[in-house]
């Protein structure tokens, strides 16, 4: 066989879908992990279980989407969508079963160790706390409940996508049996606390518990038979049809809108519900078997990060860390000047994202300041930045932004910023046609004495100061010149100008940077065949694009040292013989997320390390806008070093795959043990700590008498 | 603070613009460039006119093209229309409606000032005179035609337009429809048909070494191919990346190269050109500076503005080239050399009285170089050969209305030929007119003066004393017959400037 159609065997592949599936697994080991403080137990359970909520949206949808389009293709690990539906239905049954047996077996004994008594069910109350719900109730839930009936004159109410919602049957005074819901209303916390008992024991109970005690109150000329809980998860992901839209903003308002009326895909309820019930749903709904989840526990447990957030449990938590004063940094001087004098590494949230921030601030305020270019993909709520932008626009200084409207979920928050700043006078790009952009650059024009001078900041994260404190990203700031030339080719091929005629340092995608991945690994595989030392280190979140792991594939068999650090979704199987022996995958799971994209390679010694916005995935390298940047100040390339090292060496939070796809956590033995994101943090720490040292050596301290 | 200029290039095919910035230490720096690919001339060369859709899509870019300047506080800024804009025939209109819609005044250049601007850009680089101290091309590959211009020594020889333009080649090769593994042939032979004729006629014994390449879309890939970047690369590694290339179709280039279709399609013709340049030059080293129009625009700009010191000088190029037309004549004689330096002379002299400058004196200087290049072709009507032959060379660094100037002086400056009404025929401005006829006038007294080859003149002195401009000859002749049938060449004179010429000769 030849060797490119050996590499491409499906055998060789593993489905995109499970291995996401995978990844969930590890952050569910995280949350069934003794060592782990109980409180960020809870919160890796609601993690799993927000994380499952998107993948049914998103993927599991798409897949629907596949099927009702007759889609008979097979994916990269040459499974058809009707075996991957069926593969991800039992897996993710599986999953959820395991998300419960964590929660009442695990979590919830110690809890009650702890001083916490989960009311499961209303049932359990004392008279007392009988009595304090239903006050509760009646000041605080009644108000803000719709109750619905349904007859033969009222057509099925809209049950909104992942609303938790009390579904019941009800008699007649006619002796007819009905359908009638309420909604669980998303406004009020969805835990509520009891007043702490004598023995000191805190008593908690969930919202849903409280309604469907009370809910006789709300079909009062009704009799209830029953109520359980249920809830819908519904496709969200939609093609957005650009080619007939004139106005894309419209558009994706239209869009959302329909979204709450997506097609069901799954269907999640308690697993005592009442037959009668469930078949109405399921009519209804038009929902199969293998979408329905019976429940052993609170339906969406996403409500456990509310559960994190109660007081006086600050000994169950990990100790709060704030990120530090960069290294490269320091508050004091304009951020220009410090940009000047060397290229700044940032590395979030070990180190803070203030700076970020204040470089737009600045720069807004600035009198030298031209203009202000940036894309923005996901901003926070009250972001700093889009204050800044709008500011800088009020004082006169071009400002262009664009902003991704086509953000996964955020296009409502998206939408409302957009059209703020614009108000603000900032020019305001909506994105491109077919395209996401992805990439995430900043471009700053001054005119200064010496000249024209444009600093630049490039990441591998969001401009988003929230998101900045948990998920692990790079930022990169520079002034030279081709750096500065390539992000102005940038933004004029962002505003719709033809693209330049070269680059200097930058790569972009869609057209340019799959090719540049391939060459660096080729290039690569190329010295290991001319016998030389070959070895490549690529850290990323996801890795599914069929040529890239092809291409890596080959330089291993050429014997090019591949060692990959890919949090999420892996579609490529390590250490087959004949194909992989020589690749390594790993994964981080912890406290933040692993976000930073980073890719090292040995080029003969003459080694190249570079940061970027995308992945190795199809949609990254292929239908999205993306900035793979070279780091070369040579302290800097370094740190990137230093980063991909101490990843390779952690031992307690890595978990590496096994030739059969596997993934095993790793143990420390009788190795010293190595947490990267542990390491991270006190090297910030240490850092931020000599900093201020050195800064208090400043002042003269007189001798002291002896 | 340094000082930002944008210079705006209204090709027939593309807009763009670039932005400068101008230091008295750092010179010529770029800092910005956008393009839009729009196809005007598609519109212009078939009707005329520039569609409605197509005028909107301009006025939109160009508008665009404003804002850019506001964010960068550009003050000062050139726009340049093509041969597009050219050759619409309604161009004052239209440029009056862009100026209306978008604010950016558009001027037009004509083919040849377009070329100099060209040619400026990369004469205006520090290392260009290193480039043609030995024999050199200076290769213009342009949509509609190129222009090869040739330099022995350092100095400039010729330049030559040539039919051979990419999109002229494309459009004859997609009415042949040929499959692709003739096209590379048949462009060849084009291609070939075209530069035989300019190596029997004007190559001749010259050693070129050096090519220098100017196009749109070669320069780019090559600098990304060759090994190295900065635009140098040698023939011979030129020929082996055509090789490889040639064998494939356009969309195969294209993703080999990473180029979009169009530009293939584009890039192929003006890669043959170069192939065959080499071919008939033998040339070892090519050189492409990437330089585009509107750097041309920023450099003469510049130039003007004393922001660089040019270490090139244009004025011997104008010079030495009008000396290669009228060697090719047969007018490179004593008789013109004696024409030149009286007029000059006289020129020199009458300065207060005519208030021209040094432009207007290079042009007389062209006029009496290349005054009796017609006799080549008829003895019996040289004026109106002369003024052919001057219309239709390339004398680069001369502006197409400067060239009209040129052939008029020199074909007025035969006797019995003048008329007042004939300045007035050749869409001369009041001001274009008044200068010719000046010149002419000066050239007419000149003409006077060099009648003889094998009389030999010293020096000639003028000056002005009362009514009367003393020409003072110091020669080895009496020149009875020069100084008999002087005044017969001095009527324009006095009638213009209201002094009486008059020779007086001092035999050694």
């Amino acid at each position: 066989m030849l060797r490119s159609a050996k590499l491409r065997d499906p055998k060789y592949y593993i489905n995109r879908e499970l291995s996401w599936m995978q990844f969930d697994e590890r952050i569910l080991e995280e949350a069934r992990d003794n060592s782990i403080p109980l409180f960020e137990r809870l919160k890796f359970l609601s993690i799993t279980a927000s994380n499952l909520d998107e993948f049914f949206m998103i993927r599991i949808a798409s897949l629907k989407d596949m099927k009702n389009a007759r889609y008979k293709g097979v994916d990269i690990a040459g499974m058809t969508v009707d075996e991957q539906l069926q593969e991800l239905s039992r897996v993710t049954h599986d999953f959820v079963n395991e998300q419960y047996s964590t929660f009442s077996r695990m979590l919830l004994p110690r809890l009650a160790d702890e001083g916490i008594r989960f009311i499961k069910h209303h049932e359990e109350l004392n008279d007392k706390e009988k009595a304090f719900v239903d006050e509760y109730f009646k000041d605080n839930v009644y108000p803000v409940l719709t109750p619905m009936a349904v007859d033969s004159s009222r057509p099925f109410p809209l049950v909104r996508n992942k609303s938790l919602n009390i579904g019941a049957l009800v008699r007649t005074e006619e002796n007819d049996i009905e359908f009638a819901m309420v909604q669980v209303p998303s406004v009020l916390p969805r835990i509520i606390e009891l007043p702490v008992q004598e023995d000191g024991i805190k008593p908690v109970i969930l919202l849903e518990e409280i309604i469907e005690r009370n809910i006789g109150g709300l079909f009062l000329s009704y009799n209830v038979i029953c109520a359980n809980p249920f809830r819908v998860m519904r496709n969200a992901d939609f093609i957005i049809d650009e080619e007939e839209a004139s106005d894309l903003l419209a558009e994706i308002e239209k869009q959302l809108k329909k979204r709450q009326r997506g097609e069901a895909i799954r269907l999640e309820c308690e697993s005592g519900i009442d037959k009668r019930l469930l078949g109405i749903l399921e009519r209804e709904l038009k929902i199969k078997d293998q979408d329905i989840y019976y429940i052993n526990g609170p339906l969406d447990l996403t409500f456990l990060m509310k559960m994190y957030a109660l007081e006086g449990f600050d000994h169950l938590k990990e100790k709060p860390y704030i990120p530090q004063f960069p290294k490269y940094m320091n508050p004091e001087d304009s951020i220009f000047d410090q940009i000047k004098d060397h290229d700044i590494l940032l590395y979030h949230p070990y180190e803070s994202f203030t700076p970020v921030v204040r470089f737009i601030q600045e720069a807004a305020t600035d009198k030298d300041t031209l203009a202000i270019k940036q894309t923005l993909y996901r901003v926070s709520g009250n972001s700093p930045i889009i204050k800044a932008l709008a500011l800088a626009a009020e004082n006169g200084k071009q400002v262009t932004v664009l902003v991704e409207l086509k953000a996964r979920f955020d296009e409502e928050n998206n939408i409302l910023w957009a059209k703020m700043l614009e108000k603000a006078g900032c020019h305001v790009i909506y994105g491109l046609k077919g395209l996401k952009t992805h990439s995430k650059i900043t471009l700053v024009v001054r005119r200064e004495e010496e000249g024209l001078r444009r600093y630049v900041h490039l990441g591998t994260g969001n401009y988003n100061d929230s998101t900045a404190k948990l998920y692990t990203d790079i930022g990169f700031l520079t002034c030279l010149d081709p750096y500065g030339e390539d992000a102005t080719a940038v933004f004029n091929m962002l505003s719709g100008y033809s693209e330049p005629a070269m680059w200097n340092k930058l790569s972009i995608a869609p057209l340019w940077l799959k090719d540049r991945f391939l060459y660096l690994i080729n290039r690569e595989a190329e010295h290991a065949r001319n016998g030389r030392e070959a070895h490549l280190v690529a850290k990323m979140n996801s890795l599914c694009d069929q040529d890239i792991i092809e291409a890596l594939y080959a330089a291993s068999c050429d014997g090019v040292k591949i060692d990959l650090i890919v949090r999420g979704i892996c579609s490529l199987r390590a250490g087959i013989k004949g194909v992989s022996e020589n690749i390594t995958v790993r994964s981080i799971v912890g406290t933040y997320l692993e976000h930073a994209r980073i890719f090292w390679f040995l080029n003969e010694r003459k080694e190249e390390i570079y940061c970027a916005s995308a992945d190795w995935m199809p949609r990254n390298l292929q239908k999205r806008v993306e900035i793979l940047f070279p780091v070369e100040n040579p302290k800097l390339v370094e740190d990137l070093k230093h980063i991909l090292r101490v990843q390779l060496q952690d031992n307690t939070k890595a978990r590496v795959m096994q030739s059969d796809g596997t993934y095993k956590r790793l143990t420390p033995g009788r190795a010293e043990p190595v947490g990267a994101q542990r390491t991270f943090m006190k090297e910030a720490l240490d850092n931020a700590k000599g900093d201020e040292d050195t800064r208090n050596n400043r002042v003269f301290v007189p001798e002291e008498k002896k | 603070m340094k000082k930002l200029f944008a210079a705006i290039d209204v090709g027939s095919y593309e807009l763009s613009m670039k932005i400068f910035e101008f230091g008295k230490k750092s010179g010529v720096k770029e800092i910005d460039c956008v393009r839009h690919r729009i196809d005007i001339g598609n519109d212009t060369f078939h009707t005329g006119l520039i569609s409605p859709r197509k005028m909107d899509e301009l006025c939109d870019i160009l508008s665009g093209f404003s804002k850019v300047m506001e964010s960068y506080k550009v003050t000062d800024y050139l726009a340049y229309g093509t041969s597009a804009i050219r050759e619409t025939v309604n161009t004052s209109i239209l440029l009056d409606q862009i100026e209306e819609r978008t604010g950016i005044k558009v001027s037009v250049l004509s083919n040849s000032e377009q070329r100099f601007l060209e040619y400026k850009g990369a004469a205006l680089r520090s290392d260009f005179d290193d480039h043609i101290k030995q024999g050199a091309a200076f290769l213009d590959i342009g949509g509609g035609s190129s222009q090869i211009t040739l330099f022995s020594e350092g100095h400039l020889v010729t330049t030559v337009n040539l039919h051979l333009g990419t999109l002229r080649i494309r459009s004859k090769i997609r009415d042949i429809e040929p499959v692709y593994s003739d096209q590379e042939l048949l462009i060849g032979e084009i291609v070939s048909n075209e530069l035989d004729y300019f190596k029997e006629l004007y190559l001749n014994d010259l050693k070129v070494y050096n090519i220098i390449i100017i196009d749109d879309y070669l320069s780019a890939i090559m600098t990304q191919v060759s090994s190295r970047p900065d635009g140098h690369i040698l023939s011979r590694s030129y020929k082996e990346i055509m090789k490889a290339l040639s064998v494939k179709t356009t969309y195969q280039i294209a993703e080999r190269l990473f180029i979009p279709e169009e530009n293939a399609s584009l890039l192929i013709p003006s890669a043959i050109i170069v192939d065959k340049v080499i071919s008939i030059t033998g040339a070892t080293d090519l050189y492409m500076p990437g330089v585009s129009l509107a750097d041309g625009i920023a450099y003469d700009y510049a130039d003007k503005k004393n922001y660089i010191r040019s270490g090139h000088d244009f004025t011997d190029d104008i010079l030495s080239s009008a000396n290669n037309i009228a060697e090719r004549y047969g007018a490179f004689d004593s008789i013109t050399k004696k024409m030149v330096s009286s007029a000059l002379a006289i020129f020199d002299a009458t300065k207060t009285l005519h208030g021209m400058t040094d432009r207007e004196r290079l042009l007389l200087e062209i006029s009496a170089i290349l005054r009796n290049s017609g006799k080549y072709v008829s003895m019996s009507m040289p004026a109106e050969v002369t003024y052919s032959i001057i219309l239709n060379s390339e004398i680069i660094g001369i502006s197409h209305q400067e060239r009209k100037i040129i052939g008029t002086v020199a074909k007025y400056s035969y006797p019995n030929n003048i008329s007042y009404e004939a300045f007035d025929i050749y869409n001369f401005s009041e001001k274009e007119q008044i200068i010719a006829a000046k010149l002419t006038a000066i050239l007419r007294v000149a003409t006077g003066i060099a009648k003889n080859v094998d009389k030999t003149i010293d020096t000639i002195k003028a000056a002005v004393k009362e009514r009367e401009l003393i020409i003072k000859v110091t020669a080895d002749d009496k020149m009875l017959l020069e100084k008999g049938l002087f005044s017969e060449r001095c009527d324009t004179f006095e009638e213009i400037f209201g002094i009486t010429p008059v020779l007086r000769v001092i035999k050694k």
